[in-house]
């Protein structure tokens, strides 16, 4: 009788725990490639995902209610912007061009010269809570966006599904998990470089590319070498370090490492102008030309690798509504 | 591929408006505004309209100025989702632009506020964007070619309820 009894309960809890759990997540990835890392404590599923998307374009995540994370990272440009550098709220200035959002999944170092930034959900408190710039403004006002967040009864829905089991939920570590958990799904390996369609230009350009050694930093399959276990070794300088931004050494206290930024990949980086840690290159052309070994590239080389970069864009990836603006909330129509 | 395709250069559409550039130190601000821009000084109070139903009783007309009350997000129906909607807490709304002879016309804001311009319910694609004169207190302008008749604007992501905006043709 008592081991009948054990057993009910058993199969009580488990019926509990699944009622709780989220469905497993999907990735829905091309041939070849694997799915990013992701933390044991913030597994993904589609409710999460979800969440995280809606937060993701929600100006309610900055202190007057103008800027969501979607303002710097916008869709159409790869998941970055037009701007050399984009203000903050309340005209606060600007300091580094926005980086592209496109595999950030499977990348190590994050930023531009913060190697310390290592996890997405880390990350997200840079923006949204950040002095150095002031991005988003909400510094010391965690508890204002729990209220506003708490006040909408689709978010309050959002976040118990997106964290079954976890009543106070609402909250700047989860709202720093489900984003993470949608920049997760920025994945992105459908260019025409990926499909093995480059046109006669690109496949020139692939080969300027290689003669180049442009592949020396922007390696393999993400374009960046910012997937390498040490992220230290993903920053590099490309022209002599400016006293406007110390770069890397601004983190490490190290003078060799003024100057140096991370790699940033070079997927969709025909749509992401302007270009470097600064914008301070408005053409593809001309930031390649701030490299080392390229400045004398003649114009038909140069015709021909920027084919080659244009042949990397992912018209899926920065056209899919999934990734987009969310037209509808709890199923209802905005 | 073309060089546009391979470059992916981008149609200029109202996702591509600029940010204001900051200002410099100036030592009386909208003086010598261009002729165009003369009518930024003289701002009429004009209320939002907070859903569609309202936009009759909001209408702004060329070259006058309107010193615009928004109210809050949260409250307003757009007539169709803004692409920069702005948060609960941040303030928005819409006019009516009434448009009698065809031509460029620059929508000139006090803020970094985003704006679509809708025809028959669709946004329209600027022409061109640019911060305000110096030493103005215009932050941000943006055209559109315009037919005569009647326009939705839509204006959201306003930090403040205020909001100065002027609708002028281009010479």
């Amino acid at each position: 009788m008592k081991a009948l009894a054990a057993s009910l309960a058993l199969a009580a809890a488990a019926v509990f725990l699944a009622a709780f759990a989220p469905p497993q997540w999907r990735w829905d990835l091309p041939p070849g490639v694997a799915p990013p890392p992701v933390p044991a404590d913030n597994p993904m599923s589609a409710a999460k995902v979800e969440l995280g998307r809606r937060l993701f374009y929600d100006g309610d995540l900055s202190v007057d209610g103008t800027v969501g994370c979607f303002n710097c990272h916008g869709q159409h440009r790869g998941f970055t912007e037009s701007n050399a550098v984009h203000p903050g709220v309340k005209g606060a200035p600007g300091r580094r061009n926005a980086m592209m959002l496109g595999n950030v999944a499977y990348l190590s170092a994050l930023t531009w010269a913060d190697p310390r930034q290592r996890s997405l959900e880390a990350q997200v408190l840079t923006p949204l809570t950040g002095e150095h710039p002031v991005e988003m403004g909400m510094k010391g006002q965690e508890a204002e966006l729990t209220r506003r967040l708490s006040a909408d009864a689709c978010y309050r829905r959002q976040f118990a599904e997106a964290f079954p089991g976890e009543p106070a939920a609402i909250d700047v570590p989860h709202v720093a998990k489900a984003i993470a958990a949608f920049e997760r799904t920025l994945v992105s390996f459908g260019s025409a470089y990926d499909r093995g369609a480059l046109d006669e230009a690109a496949k020139r350009g692939q080969g300027v590319f290689a003669t180049l050694g442009c592949a020396a930093c922007h390696k393999g399959r993400l374009f960046t070498d910012a997937d390498a276990a040490d992220p230290l070794s993903a920053f590099h300088r490309i022209e002599p370090a400016n006293a406007r931004d110390p770069g890397l050494s601004e983190i490490t206290g190290k003078t060799d490492d003024a100057g140096r930024f991370r790699t940033p990949s070079l997927r969709n980086v025909a749509l992401s102008s302007p270009y470097l840690h600064d914008g301070s290159a408005k053409t593809l052309a001309e930031a390649i030309r701030r490299h080392d070994g390229a400045a004398g590239i003649g114009d038909a080389e140069m015709a021909d690798l920027t084919a080659f970069l244009g042949a990397l864009t992912d018209q899926t990836f920065v056209t899919d509504p999934k990734l987009g603006l969310p037209k509808t909330r709890c199923g209802k129509p905005l | 591929m073309t060089i546009a395709a391979a470059l992916g250069l981008l149609p200029l559409a109202a996702g591509a408006q600029e940010m204001p550039a900051a200002k410099a130190n100036c030592a009386a601000m909208d003086q010598n505004l261009p002729a165009d821009l003369a009518g930024w000084t003289v701002q009429t109070p004009l209320a939002a309209a907070a859903s569609p139903a309202g936009l009759a009783k909001a209408t702004i007309t060329p070259g006058k100025a309107i010193a615009g009350d928004l109210p809050q997000t949260s409250t307003v129906k757009f007539v169709t989702q803004p692409e920069r909607p702005g948060g609960s807490v941040s303030h928005g709304g819409m006019f009516e632009l009434k448009i009698d002879k065809a031509g460029t016309y620059l929508i000139a804001l006090g803020s970094g506020a985003w704006i679509d311009v809708l025809k028959d319910g669709k946004p329209l694609t600027s022409t061109a964007h640019s911060p305000g004169p110096a030493c103005s207190t215009l932050r941000k302008m943006v055209d559109f070619p315009l037919e005569p008749g009647r326009y939705v604007l839509q204006v959201s992501a306003n930090a403040d309820a205020k909001l100065p905006i002027l609708l002028a043709r281009r010479p």
